[in-house]
């Protein structure tokens, strides 16, 4: 899920930016540092909205760089645990399929596919249903739940499932639920 | 933040601090960021280098997954569904996968159904009406 939310930083900057156009710089450094980052507790940052406060600078002993404690809004996607959500299938093989939901990857394992699925590999590998109706390939459009997640210091990474009522392929007409 | 064991949409439990933040719907962040790119290009001569993987992933996903269109659309729906005191992140799961029957909503949002709140099928079958209504009418 997106959200919009207000979180804070320290900024560190260099004596040579101070000057008339101190906030510009600010700001600036602090788009460069943080959109496009990932933490665990909030999740990708996507993009800075806004910059509510800049707090008083502190000179740095020693170095003589300045932090100043920003207060910035920012859209964020963070996936939870439990959540359903719909997805682009990016690959599949026998093992499972692999998914991304914006910023986030999600990979479903076999067992998590409804067990009349079945895999078919070859040019195209995907999982069919016995009758050919429900085929999940490639750029497919899926819903999901979110059952688990992995945070590393730089990506967070989700199994999902679609054995479940009301979850499974949504472009393929006829599939849904 | 109650420690990520405990952590279940399905139960709302999403920690406090993102049960208190502003939520969006997928057609939303589409219009944010819409925005944000068109000032990125305006701005920088060379916007491409600017763009993190991230923001770019994103725009395409809310883009191809963005149930509403139009802004008024949008905004009518989250009008629509603040009148069923919904908590934000349900109200932002049933905005983005538009439910069309009530036990789909219940299955997809467990918790507008959990002990405590007051919604009846009948409240939740007027809700999904009042949403395909705006979809028809976009």
């Amino acid at each position: 899920m997106f959200f919009h939310i207000t979180l804070e930083r320290n900024m560190q900057l260099h004596p040579r930016h101070f000057g008339p156009h101190l906030r510009d710089k600010l700001v600036a450094k602090l788009m460069k540092d943080v959109e496009g980052t990932c933490s665990g507790r909030h999740g990708f940052v996507v993009a800075i909205t806004g910059v509510e406060d800049i707090g008083k600078g502190l000179i740095r002993e020693g170095t003589g760089f300045v932090t100043f404690p920003v207060k910035y809004q920012a859209v964020v996607f963070r996936p939870f645990k439990g959540e359903i959500l719909e997805a682009v299938v990016t690959m599949v093989n026998k093992m499972g399929f692999f998914a991304e939901a914006g910023p986030v990857q999600i990979f479903v394992s076999n067992h998590l596919i409804p067990d009349d699925m079945e895999f078919q590999s070859g040019d195209m590998p995907n999982y069919t249903t016995s009758d050919g109706s429900v085929k999940i390939q490639k750029d497919s459009e899926v819903r999901l739940k979110i059952i688990g997640t992995r945070v590393d210091a730089t990506e967070i990474f989700c199994i999902g499932t679609i054995k479940d009522d009301f979850l499974g392929v949504i472009n393929d007409p006829g599939a849904s639920a | 933040m109650s420690g990520e064991e405990e952590e279940n949409a399905a139960e709302l439990k999403i920690g406090e601090e993102f049960l208190k933040a502003k939520c969006l719907m997928n057609c939303e962040v589409a219009r944010i960021l819409d925005h944000k790119y068109d000032q990125l290009q305006q701005t920088s001569d060379d916007p491409t280098n600017q763009i993190s993987q991230v923001f770019e992933k994103s725009m395409q996903y809310v883009k191809r997954f963005s149930r509403y269109k139009n802004p008024d659309a949008v905004r009518q729906v989250r009008e629509v569904l603040s009148r069923y005191k919904l908590a934000e992140f349900e109200l932002c799961v049933l905005g983005n996968l538009c439910p069309e029957t009530v036990e789909e909503a219940i299955a997809i949002v467990p918790s507008i159904k959990s002990k405590g709140r007051m919604l009846e099928d009948d409240a939740i079958e007027k809700m999904l009406h009042d949403l395909s209504l705006i979809k028809k009418f976009e």
